[in-house]
């Protein structure tokens, strides 16, 4: 494995912009398409994508996607200038939500993002800091799903 | 289409997708979680989040419920995604029953119906 990824994709997602909403996911999932990863990959990459690119629509005020595609594995960092999350433990229980009015009229807001999130990466890792942003990384495994003892 | 008295928005291209099956919901992180590809999305919301969602999950087509006003940002997404978008006045029970009645299986969130189930679609 070199030291470069296959793919190196970066989209950059608008705070408000909610008609653009989920467009960098939809980018993605054909550049990933066109990248070879393979269709089930892809999917649950591109789901963990949408639900992030619509916390950092709804929540914060501008933001981030980088993606690198490498042979046995695709990672991802979304990273965004908000408010942050005040208590990552609670934001990530099914259910729990700050969204506003908006959010729900755009079919989201129902506390659902986060563990999506963490239901469709394999390894997810988040980092907070209230007033500054929030810091997504996932890594999603080619070639079938991993817990962590696989090497 | 025609079971549901649906208009096309954005027709569908050539060939025309096969729809496996129906998936119902308002939510869209629950079309992300369980709806599965080659599905027809029946919705209540009339906004492009739908259509981005069903091109993340490379469903069949969109339906619009209620009769609902769809606008120029959803039909422009539509056309950008490549996802066919119809509307239908018909209530969203109302087009889910002529639906399933019209043969077409539900398609999504297998852990709420089961192993056998989810093998159908």
């Amino acid at each position: 494995m070199g030291d470069k990824p296959l793919a190196h994709l970066e989209y950059p997602v608008l705070g408000r912009a909610y008609f653009l909403g989920g467009r960098a996911s939809t980018s993605l999932r054909r550049a990933l398409l066109q990248a070879g990863v393979e269709e089930d990959v892809l999917q649950r990459v591109c789901v963990a994508c949408y639900e992030a690119e619509m916390n950092v629509v709804l929540h914060a005020r501008t933001g981030y996607m980088s993606v690198d595609v490498w042979p046995d594995r695709v990672e991802v960092c979304v990273t965004d200038h908000g408010p942050g999350i005040e208590d990552v433990e609670l934001a990530m229980q099914p259910g729990y939500s700050t969204a506003s009015e908006e959010a729900r009229s755009l079919g989201f807001g129902a506390g659902m993002g986060l563990p999506n999130i963490r239901q469709h990466a394999d390894e997810l890792a988040i980092e907070s800091k209230v007033g500054e942003g929030v810091r997504l990384v996932m890594t999603f495994w080619r070639g079938g799903r991993r817990d962590g003892s696989e090497q | 289409m025609e079971a549901v008295g649906a208009e096309a928005l954005v027709p569908a291209g050539e060939p025309d997708r096969l729809v496996t099956g129906c998936f119902a919901a308002d939510l869209m992180s629950d079309v992300l979680a369980f709806a599965q590809p080659g599905c027809l999305l029946i919705t209540g919301l009339a906004k492009d989040q739908a259509v981005r969602s069903a091109a993340i999950k490379n469903l069949a087509a969109v339906l619009v419920v209620g009769g609902k006003e769809v606008d120029h940002e959803m039909i422009e997404a539509a056309q950008e995604e490549g996802v066919p978008l119809y509307r239908t006045g018909l209530s969203k029970y109302e087009a889910c029953g002529v639906l399933m009645q019209a043969g077409y299986p539900p398609c999504g969130a297998p852990a709420l119906r089961g192993q056998e189930a989810a093998r159908g679609c």
